[in-house]
């Protein structure tokens, strides 16, 4: 089977920073994907590349048989690649469901008679959308479905990241970029928030999940396999046990608890 | 039960009506009078009203009374309107100035919607405003139907901003806001030297006809002298109500959505596959095709125009009126085009200050209420309750 996302070579520099050096990394479908390393190693790049934030400066990607090197972002997620940012880029002053219907502009008709002159056939468009953004809601906190029309800037952290999480689902993406989903929460809300994740009913279709997280507890629970970056390097990939077992790991996080 | 000063406003259609009544009362007394003292008073009294409620909170009910009848209060105002025609219906002075509010409204409305939605900054309204004008002025004599002149000098101004786009799409903040003034300061050393625009002379402007009416003379019904002006107020009011409409559901539909994206968070728009180019090139075009339109319907009640009317002074009062009234505010635009535009003509001892007057307001604004007088609101698409 070909991987859902094949990665070979990729490198990304600023300037004379190497941040991403020739790295090869493949994801399967269905598979979720725990990307783990000290500060700096290069995963946020590493998404940031896969998803056309930035053009790499070597290598190439392959996402579901297709060559997306240097596409715009814009392009690689209508192709199905859906992320949460590190740090959180919601639009405080806008809507719950703003924000989460933001995550679905690539099937919504923005057409101008659709949206201005025929009303009524943007309500029922509407109307569907807003069961849809609810139905995600409920399966994460279902307070948080009562609180579309509330503005994010309301919210508190967990339920922040929730609407991203939700913003990022809801265009039913072939493969989803968690960026440290933890940061900000504590253990016990990351540990539920990652439980709603994985609980989720996606129609039945598999979540195929790379996940960038700090909190070694989270990979394991969650991670199907695990690759360990390190100066834009990949220093190992395996099981979660094989991987912390690594000594070159054990090296790179020399005063970390793993 | 405690007592709330927001329980004094009616809920339901009879609050809707008490308050149309109230803003027209207040509306002909201040049209009406003339003395500078009375004008004094009456704008001080009307400064005291709505500090009065907004510190004891009667504006929270007066706010749930209109939007919890939407409907009612669009009805009240169009009526409200009407009845101010009919009272001032020979009072040359004042229709102008009502029809001058129209149309500065919907330039501010453009405005808002390239602004206030899509977040790309114009500091050229008024230039757009112009080519609008000019286009009216460039048809008149030409045969064609006077009302073609609308449609036409917004899609003159429309195309006219394409030449913007590139450098406005290519550069960001101060850089656009430069491009975008450099445009208005040239706008009007061209049409000054220019002699097919009739150099700092300007050229006159054929008024408009609608179904064999002539829109430059007075009607005379027995006894009474109906202004020429109430029949430009009259369309300027719907071309208002219209682009009023317009501008709400753009706003509140997916496409003002990309807009608002586009305008907080352009990377996380592109990660969800949101054209930022696009939206802010509709949302540029559009403004720009609403201050056009407006520009033509102007000079045609104008009856001439002259480089004079489009200085970059009018871009930063467009400007200025959107950031009074409350960014993507469009309800906000509306007393706040009101507020600018009147003041200084009723109030002559400011005219020669206005500038300053404005200038100080509008710092005023920025730094105790930078979201405006009248801040936007978390968007609804349908009424309150959808
Ligand atoms: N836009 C940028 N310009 C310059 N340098 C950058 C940029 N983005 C990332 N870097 C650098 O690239 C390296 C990798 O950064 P990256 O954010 O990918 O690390 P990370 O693994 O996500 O770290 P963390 O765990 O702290 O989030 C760092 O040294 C960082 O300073
Ligand atoms: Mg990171």
């Amino acid at each position: 089977m070909t991987p859902l996302l094949s990665c070979s070579s990729l490198t990304m520099r600023f300037g004379g920073l190497t941040a991403l050096d020739s790295l090869d990394l493949e994801v399967d479908e269905g598979e979720i994907l725990g990307l783990v390393g000290p500060n700096g190693s290069g995963k946020t790049t590493f998404f940031n590349v896969v998803t056309g934030i930035y053009r790499p400066a070597g290598g190439k990607v392959v996402f579901a048989g297709e060559d997306v090197t240097g596409m715009s972002a814009q392009d690689i997620c209508r192709r199905g690649i859906a992320r949460t940012f590190q740090r959180s880029r919601l639009c405080l002053d806008l809507t719950v469901l703003d924000n989460i219907m933001i995550g679905n502009h690539k099937n919504l008709n923005t057409g101008f008679v659709h949206n201005v002159l025929r009303r009524k056939a943007f309500r029922a468009d509407y109307e569907a959308g807003l069961e849809r953004a609810r139905t995600l809601l409920r399966a994460l906190n279902p307070l948080l479905a009562g609180h579309v029309h509330r503005t994010v800037s309301e919210l508190n952290m967990m339920d922040r990241r929730r609407v991203e999480v939700c913003r990022a689902l809801i265009g039913s993406p072939r493969l989803l970029f968690l960026d440290e989903p933890s940061a900000g929460m504590t253990h016990e809300e990351t540990r539920r928030l990652m439980d709603e994740v994985l609980n989720m009913d996606m129609g039945g279709q598999p979540l195929t999940m790379v996940l960038i997280e700090h909190e070694m507890e989270v990979i394991r629970r969650v991670s199907t396999r695990c690759a360990v970056l390190n100066f834009g390097r990949k220093l190992c990939e395996g099981d979660y046990e094989s991987v912390t077992a690594d000594p070159q790991v054990r090296e790179a996080y020399l005063g970390a608890d793993l | 039960m405690p007592y709330r000063s927001r329980d004094l406003v009616l809920p339901g259609p009879a609050g809707c009506i008490l308050l149309a009544l109230c803003l027209l009362g207040w509306s002909v007394l201040f049209l009406k009078a003339e003395e500078q003292s009375h004008i004094l008073v009456y704008m001080i009294s009307c400064g005291m009203m709505v500090l009065v409620a907004a510190l004891t909170d009667l504006h929270t009910g007066i706010s749930a009374t209109i939007r919890g009848n939407e409907r009612t209060w669009d009805f009240c105002l169009i009526l409200v309107m009407l009845a101010l025609l009919l009272i001032f219906c020979d009072d040359h002075y004042n229709l102008f100035l009502l029809g001058t509010i129209m149309v500065y409204a919907v330039t501010v409305l453009g405005l808002n919607v390239q602004l206030g939605c899509a977040g790309v900054i114009n500091f050229s309204a008024a230039s757009f405003f112009g080519i609008g004008g000019y286009t009216a002025a460039l048809l008149s004599g030409s045969g064609l139907p006077p009302l073609l002149a609308l449609p036409l000098g917004g899609a003159a101004a429309a195309l006219t901003g394409c030449v913007l786009l590139l450098p406005v799409l290519r550069t960001s903040g101060h850089y656009a806001a430069l491009v975008t003034m450099a445009f208005a300061l040239l706008f009007k050393v061209f049409l000054e030297v220019s002699e097919w625009f009739g150099g700092p002379q300007g050229l006159s402007v054929q008024p408009l006809s609608l179904f064999g009416t002539d829109f430059g003379k007075d009607v005379h019904f027995e006894t009474l002298d109906v202004s020429f002006y109430v029949k430009y107020d009259l369309v300027c009011f719907i071309l208002l109500c219209l682009v009023f409409s317009f501008v709400r559901r753009l706003e509140r539909s997916w496409i003002g959505l990309a807009m608002d994206a586009v305008r907080s968070d352009e990377t996380a728009s592109a990660c969800f596959g949101i054209n930022i180019a696009r939206w802010k090139i509709v949302a540029f075009t559009t403004g720009n095709l609403l201050a056009g339109i407006a520009g033509a319907l102007y000079a045609m009640m104008l009856g001439y125009i002259s480089p004079a009317n489009f200085a970059f002074a009018d871009s930063l009062l467009f400007l200025s009126i959107l950031l009074l009234g409350g960014l993507g505010n469009s309800w906000g635009v509306i007393p706040a085009t009101i507020f600018v535009v009147v003041v200084p003509e009723k109030f002559q001892v400011i005219q020669e200050y206005r500038y300053l007057i404005y200038s100080a307001l509008v710092l005023f604004v920025i730094v105790f209420r930078p979201a405006g007088l009248l801040p936007r609101m978390p968007r609804h698409y349908f009424g309150r309750s959808a």
